[in-house]
């Protein structure tokens, strides 16, 4: 699964750590989430999503393999 | 999710401190008993050293660290079925090599040997986790 939270974030000039505190995660999962080495929760998708004003759909894509 | 299937229930992080305290305890018996300072039988402080080495490393292992979110718990739960198939693991190599090398390479292991080697894998495989996330 690949997502656009890297990209999201940037949009919104936020820092992992920033991210990471506002939905209750650490820094290195953000990290972790934005080079695709672990795939989130949904509760995690939704609370991203949410704080990008966005559906989840649109930050969490699927692949080929998936 | 429900708070059932999301948590581990751990222990609080001041049980650090405790497990750190049963943890000196267990040592200092036994280097006052190697000085003879105690003089307790040597079995009994090896039961007890033993014992207290145990409570202590299962206190590390369950009191919650200071970041707990998904991943952690992720890695701790790959580090606990990880320890296990590795204690089977053991179990099963072990006479085999006792069989190769003679009762001396792995004898006298225990039960709480075997736990303790357990949970020192548990700890290698958390820190090797959590340095590669």
């Amino acid at each position: 699964m690949k997502n656009t939270v890297k990209i999201q974030r940037a949009i919104k000039g936020l820092t992992q750590e920033s991210l990471a505190n506002k939905i209750g995660v650490s820094r290195q999962t953000i990290n972790s989430i934005e080079k695709n080495r672990y795939i989130p929760s949904t509760i995690l998708a939704l609370k991203i999503s949410k704080e990008f004003d966005k559906n989840v759909n649109e930050i969490f894509e699927l692949e080929e393999e998936d | 999710m429900n708070k059932i299937q999301q948590d581990l229930r751990l222990l609080p992080r001041h049980f650090k401190k405790v497990a750190f305290g049963i943890m000196l305890l267990s040592a200092l018996l036994v280097v006052l008993s190697i000085l003879q300072v105690l003089t307790i039988d040597k079995e009994i402080v090896k039961t007890i050293a033993k014992s207290g080495f145990l409570i202590s490393l299962l206190l590390f292992v369950i009191t919650r660290n200071k970041i707990e979110d998904e991943l952690t718990l992720r890695i701790r739960l790959k580090a606990f079925a990880a320890s296990f198939i590795y204690g089977v693991g053991i179990v099963i190599v072990e006479p085999f090599i006792n069989l190769l090398f003679g009762d001396s390479f792995l004898s006298d292991k225990g039960v709480t040997e075997l736990l303790i080697s357990m949970f020192f894998f548990y700890f290698i495989m958390v820190f090797l986790m959590k340095r590669n996330r």
